[in-house]
């Protein structure tokens, strides 16, 4: 089983360079969140991420016919602004509360934090702790990526391509990226311990695929995102069945969507 | 001069030395471009070429001309050292027909908390225009810049060590940063004389570090009083949509203070300028400056010359697609309080500019521009000339570029 689990995770992170989330490979069934990732991710590679999706969600069906008979229940997560519409590319983690079993993780995941006109994509990546993530540079122009986010500080000099070794990001928390020649690039890399998490799709949806019973945490985070980080988790409990549902309502209107705006003929170094 | 020039020499010296291995994988970016310019010009003679006039071209020098052909470098040292260098040539009487208009080393060290440190040290723009954003200083919205950072580019420029510090806010959840800019300087004492001899103009004919503008050409790059002048300034951003510069300069020259044949011109301006990018499309800048200049007294010379002066512009820019139109309104005005004899230098002016830049590939961009320019200025008498003197100027450029990245 465990083999298959870890081939369907791999399924995912084959295409169109989006092997962003295998993350923590629960127990099965990762592959339709974390496939729905990829395809926002990806942007511009819909179309391969669109084969991504199609192979993950059909190793999906397959994990669950073969899976055994526990109990097991899903999470469905859904977030609304202020004014009730969806929001999209929202981190979701569902970390288990007390009294349930630890869940097995698997091999430490690689994903890719790529460098696209003068823009971290995607802006927002969530990985397992342990993740090594690859931050290749597909620009026009050099850039030279940095944090100094507690969770992980470290530094890439100028470069294009790929030439830095990945990052392994190995402590829990939230890790701002910036570029020390363009001030305006920003992303955020959200390395978390729970074994299960995603970010919503376009329609302010995330589905956790099977989850062992339980209770679980679940957190929502996103920068644009202006409530209070206390405001941010509900606690379920997930039975087995049907999805449990957490809608998340904010009260806070969403921060201003930093748009980049490459101009022609700007030569801004 | 001398002192300034010799710093230089020292540091292009330096830039020779270092040995070609530094130019490894992406350590040198070289933009260069070409501009040439058909124009049709209804002034009498420019100040440029020894008359009144307050635009670039005049009847006596139009059609063909060289618009500016420059070569922008930047030179990475290591990651937080660069060399950053524009050569100029303006096709015009300059006496060097190529010369530096920038130099500076650039300390830009990664940031370990929100706040980011840059430093500059040699001859650099300061921080003013928000016009000027393209590489060597262009303006990237019109061919013409304002007549605030026309004149910026004619008088100032800083031959020191600036040195910024930035709140990254991005960093802390909030869209935007706030930087803090100071710089100290030498060698431009003489900053004021081209202002108060033709008043505000507009051209896009900025001084180079060792040549000068006009006839006889004046120099700005001199001290003439050991003194150091400051600027002092706030930028405020937020992403790519909106930017904030508030500057204070002051060369704090001694205005008695004589060197050579240069004079030292107590100058001493705010600035304030907005940029708004409301849309991709919309562009929307304003800014305003307000100062004086002060010379004297000289012994027998009677009061000091003092002048106060101040300009605004409004400027909106459409870009759709590879088109970019542009229209900016320009206000000038200088007013002489005491000194000299003569028709007091009390300028009453107002331009109108419209630009149409397109790029075709990304090599090449045609561009016009019309100028018209209503300008009142009594010292106009000194060249046989009524103190009214409105101009226009029509200008078609073929514009080459390239960008080298090794
Ligand atoms: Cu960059």
């Amino acid at each position: 089983m465990t083999a298959v689990t870890r081939r369907g995770a791999r399924v995912t992170p084959l295409d169109a360079g989006v092997r962003m989330l295998p993350g923590m490979s629960p127990p099965r069934l990762r592959a339709r969140p974390s496939s729905s990732l990829a395809a926002r991710a990806a942007g511009g590679q819909r179309t391969r991420a669109t084969v991504a999706v199609t192979v993950a969600f059909t190793t999906g069906l397959l994990l669950m016919l073969l899976a055994p008979a526990a109990r097991a229940g899903e999470v469905a997560v859904s977030v609304l602004d202020r004014g009730g519409h969806a929001v999209e590319a929202v981190v979701v983690t569902l970390a288990p509360a007390h009294g349930v079993p630890a869940i097995r993780r698997a091999a430490p995941a690689t994903a890719i934090m790529d460098q696209r006109d003068r823009a971290f994509v995607p802006r927002v990546l969530v990985v397992g702790v342990g993740t090594s993530v690859d931050f290749p540079n597909n620009d026009s122009v050099s850039h030279q990526v940095y944090s100094f986010s507690a969770a992980k500080p470290f530094q890439l000099p100028l470069y294009k391509g790929t030439r830095h070794p990945p990052v392994v990001f190995d402590r829990e928390g939230l890790v701002v990226l910036g570029c020390n020649i363009h001030d305006q690039m920003t992303g955020y890399i959200v390395v978390t311990g729970a074994p299960f998490f995603g970010m919503t799709d376009a329609a302010g949806g995330y589905r956790s695929g099977t989850v062992p019973e339980g209770d679980y945490d679940v957190t929502v985070w996103s920068p644009l995102i202006a409530d209070a980080a206390t405001t941010l988790t509900r606690h379920v409990h997930v039975a087995a069945g049907g999805p449990t549902d957490v809608r998340v309502r904010l009260a806070q209107a969403l921060r201003a969507r930093p748009e980049p705006r490459p101009r022609r003929g700007d030569w801004e170094y | 001069m001398r002192s300034a020039a010799r710093f230089v020499l020292l540091a292009l010296t330096a830039l020779v030395a270092v040995p070609a291995v530094v130019v490894a994988d992406d350590r040198l970016d070289l933009t260069g471009s070409l501009d040439l310019r058909f124009v049709h010009a209804t002034g009498a003679l420019s100040w440029l070429e020894g008359g009144s006039g307050a635009l670039r071209f005049d009847r006596e020098h139009e059609d063909l001309r060289l618009g500016r052909a420059f070569l922008a470098g930047r030179l990475r040292l290591d990651d937080t050292l660069s060399l950053h260098a524009v050569v100029d040539a303006y096709g015009d009487h300059d006496r060097n027909p190529v010369d530096l208009s920038e130099f500076w080393l650039e300390y830009r060290p990664f940031p370990l908390s929100p706040l980011r440190w840059r430093a500059r040290l040699g001859a650099f723009y300061a921080p003013i225009s928000l016009e000027n954003r393209g590489p060597g200083w262009s303006d990237v919205y019109s061919i013409t810049p304002s007549a605030i950072n026309t004149w910026i580019g004619e008088e100032f420029r800083t031959l020191g060590a600036e040195i910024e510090a930035r709140w990254l806010g991005s960093a802390r959840g909030y869209g935007g940063d706030i930087a803090l800019v100071a710089a100290a300087y030498g060698w431009n004492d003489p900053a004021g004389v081209l202002l108060s001899d033709r008043g505000f103009g507009l051209t896009d004919r900025p001084s180079t570090l060792f040549g000068g503008l006009g006839r006889p050409p004046l120099t700005f790059y001199h001290d003439t009083d050991h003194r150091a002048g400051y600027y002092a300034g706030l930028s405020w951003r937020r992403y790519d949509r909106a930017e904030v510069r508030a500057l204070h300069y002051d060369n704090r020259a001694d205005p008695t203070s004589v060197a050579g044949s240069a004079f030292g011109w107590m100058t001493r301006f705010d600035s304030v300028g907005v940029r708004l990018e409301p849309t991709s499309h919309l562009t929307l800048i304003a800014q305003n400056i307000d100062g004086e200049t002060v010379i004297g007294p000289f012994p027998g010379g009677g009061e000091p010359f003092r002048m106060t002066f101040r300009a605004t512009f409004g400027l909106a820019s459409l870009e759709y697609g590879a088109t970019r139109f542009t229209a900016r309104y320009d206000d000038f005005h200088t007013h002489q309080l005491s000194g000299f004899y003569g028709p007091p230098a009390d300028q009453v002016g107002h331009a109108w500019t419209t630009a149409v830049q397109h790029d075709v590939g990304d090599a090449w961009q045609i561009a016009a521009e019309w100028i018209r320019v209503t300008n009142h200025f009594p010292p106009r008498a000194n060249y046989g000339l009524p103190a009214d003197g409105p101009e226009s100027q029509l200008q078609l450029a073929l514009r080459y570029r390239f960008r080298l990245q090794r």
